[in-house]
């Protein structure tokens, strides 16, 4: 066992950790630029504070571990039940609305898939106490621009309205074993399962169109798809969940963001958690979805006084992947980057400059190991450093790797410019 | 960022590539779509059937090259083991695939499945020595099913409160009861005529396999209009 690590979790390091870092770095700036709050929830927390509104595939993939007073612990396998927890717990007296974005690891007891260990990375946000339309839609807007962030150029936002649907659930009167079929065949856009569930559960013509209407609510003409969806509203659950979709869309307008919004009124994949509008995010280069979100009004009242709740979890791995391949790059390896490697020869004077050269921003990095300037060429060759400065005296002088993977000295002005 | 409904199709590249090329060309521009077919049992019939459709299939299906490109290059063909469609198609690696009701359910990919098509038919089935067909099914504590298809297998069996012992088999399955290693075997019947060699009978089906059309769940927002393109076809000839 020694020396080997568990299925489903990885060592990042040199550029990959870098660019892992740097992207929840920017990503969480952004967050902040939008006004939202840090925050840092534990790691591992009451299973049953975790569960509170888990699927139960959600809760299947938890991983669960006793504390020492027998109390059943879980590893957080996503961070809005643990924000929500806060917010319910210790907030619910500050004024609302309260905004939050974090960025950490998550663990999921999942078979690995593309971008996805079994501990993965998410960055997010979540807003407390708006129930309005321009909260969903600032939501969205922040998901689009930590795309563009992210460096991706190409992605959509799936955008839903799960009381639709819900709504179509309760006009039909399903028993449940019906309703779980019309779902399957919704949630798989099986056009001979929605036949089947036609053929098989008696209607009323009235609530039979609007069965056989659900699969073409979907596409980026947004007016066109809550015009059609209107005329088979059946109940006010069905034409608020329109009004509400129609405002946010508005909202978004101002955000200039509906390009990159497509509607699908069947995206019902998160019935039972998501109140109100669910999105997910989705770039051509990833078969999966990148991001996903929405409002979630009945989750803080498990933890303290009702609030809705609007947000979005982006994944970092499939966010670095899909980047990555619209960058056209394949995962890169590379050491640390260096702007120089240095000898000092334990001067005070050349010390004194290297640190000033630090202060500025600039990457280097001081022989320890005694090594005279061949070696060290060696060695800044091995791992591919640019270039050693050699301290002589008074002065530094620098040998640059020319072309050839020769390094000559250069004497004059010290720069670290490629 | 996108603005239209669909993306940009990089209309040059294979097309343009096909005078010139070599069989050991390996890096090429991925066509817009990316068709995923079954090679063996389902070939031929799902050729024939985009055929009919009008998506114009490469007639070179004997060649090398793993991804065979259209005459107009909007659609790259991969012929793929039976396995590995649902796979392939829900990691995005190919936008749509066609596969077995069978296959796609022990999988258990999350894919976007719009139509059944009219071929491929057969029972993924319970079967077991004739002499006492059902009596390990009713009365076995434990039974030994032999099957290569065990999640569906197990779930079949846990749903019915049985515990079975699931042993799975990458073929040949028939000999599970007649070397003695199993009570029951769970397999694809499409005749019968393999049981009844074998001295099996069909006890239960287990699932009505017919052929599937998946896409991939962010290719059909992403690609819509090719997606429904072939999707409407697709349905125009079945």
């Amino acid at each position: 066992m020694q020396g080997q690590i568990p299925f489903g979790v990885a060592d990042y390091f040199w550029e990959e950790a870098l660019q892992r870092q740097e992207l929840t770095a920017n990503l969480l700036a952004t967050f902040r630029r939008w006004g939202y709050g840090d925050v840092i929830p534990p790691a591992f927390e009451y299973a049953d504070s975790l569960s509170a509104q888990a699927s139960a595939g959600l809760q299947a993939e938890m991983y669960r571990f006793l504390d020492r007073d027998g109390k059943t612990l879980a590893l957080r396998p996503e961070f809005t039940t643990p924000v929500a927890r806060l917010v319910g717990t210790r907030l619910h007296d500050w004024p609302m609305p309260q905004r939050f974005g974090y960025a950490g690891s998550v663990f999921r007891y999942v078979d690995p898939q593309a971008g996805r260990q079994r501990e993965f990375w998410q960055a997010g946000v979540e807003m407390f106490g708006a129930a309005a339309p321009d909260a969903d839609a600032e939501v969205l807007a922040l998901t689009v621009e930590a795309m563009t962030v992210a460096g991706l150029r190409d992605f959509r936002i799936v955008l839903g309205q799960i009381r639709y649907f819900s709504g179509l659930l309760a006009a039909l009167q399903l028993t449940p074993d019906q309703s779980d079929a019309l779902r399957w065949a919704i949630e798989r856009k099986s056009e001979p399962a929605l036949a089947d569930f036609l053929r098989e559960t008696p209607l009323s013509s009235e609530q039979r169109l609007a069965v056989e209407a659900l699969p073409g609510l979907s596409g980026g003409d947004i007016p066109r798809v809550i015009a059609q969806a209107q005329r088979h509203s059946l109940n006010s659950e069905m034409s608020q969940a329109l009004e509400n979709l129609r405002a946010i869309v508005d909202a978004a307008a101002s955000h200039d963001i509906l390009g990159s919004i497509v509607l699908d009124l069947t995206e019902i994949r998160s019935l039972g958690y998501y109140t109100g509008i669910s999105f997910e995010a989705l770039a051509p280069e990833s078969g999966f979805s990148i991001g996903s979100g929405g409002r979630y009004d009945d989750l803080v009242a498990h933890f303290g006084p009702a609030q809705p709740a609007v947000g979005v979890a982006l994944g970092v791995d499939r966010l670095l992947l899909a980047r990555q391949r619209q960058a056209g790059q394949s995962a890169s390896i590379q050491p640390a980057r260096l702007d120089a490697l240095v000898l000092t020869g334990n001067s005070p004077a050349a010390m004194k400059e290297v640190q000033s050269w630090r202060a500025q921003g600039y990457r280097l990095q001081v022989e320890v190991n005694g090594r005279n300037l061949s070696e060290a060429l060696a060695y800044a060759a091995q791992t591919d450093v640019g270039q050693v400065l050699a301290w002589e005296g008074t002065q530094f002088v620098a040998y640059r790797a020319a072309a050839d993977g020769d390094f000559v000295p250069s004497r004059g002005e010290i720069s670290f410019d490629d | 960022m996108i603005n239209d409904a669909t993306l940009p199709l990089p209309s040059d590249g294979i097309a343009q590539k096909q005078a010139g090329e070599t069989e050991s060309e390996a890096v090429e521009a991925r066509p817009p779509i990316l068709f995923a077919l079954p090679k063996g049992r389902l070939a031929d019939v799902s050729l024939e059937l985009l055929e009919r459709c009008g998506l114009s299939v490469p007639t070179d299906m004997n060649s090398r090259k793993l991804v065979l490109p259209n005459r107009d290059g909007s659609i790259g063909f991969v012929m793929a083991k039976p396995w590995d469609v649902p796979t392939l198609v829900e990691y995005g690696a190919a936008d749509v695939g066609i596969c077995g009701l069978d296959v796609l359910r022990e999988s258990g990919r999350q894919v976007h499945e719009p139509l059944r098509l009219p071929f491929g038919y057969c029972n993924l089935s319970v079967a077991g020595p004739k002499d006492r067909p059902d009596t390990p099914l009713r009365y076995a504590s434990q039974p030994r099913i032999a099957t290569k298809y065990p999640r569906l297998a197990a779930e079949f069996f846990r749903k019915r409160g049985v515990n079975a012992e699931v042993i799975g088999l990458s073929g040949s399955v028939e000999l599970g009861p007649v070397l003695g290693l199993a009570d029951l075997i769970v397999d694809i019947v499409e005749t019968g005529s393999t049981l009844r060699a074998n001295g099996l009978v069909e006890i239960r089906t287990v699932l009505e396999v017919q052929a599937v059309l998946i896409v991939n769940r962010a290719a059909y927002q992403l690609k819509s209009r090719e997606i429904q393109g072939i999707i409407e076809r697709v349905r125009a000839v079945i």
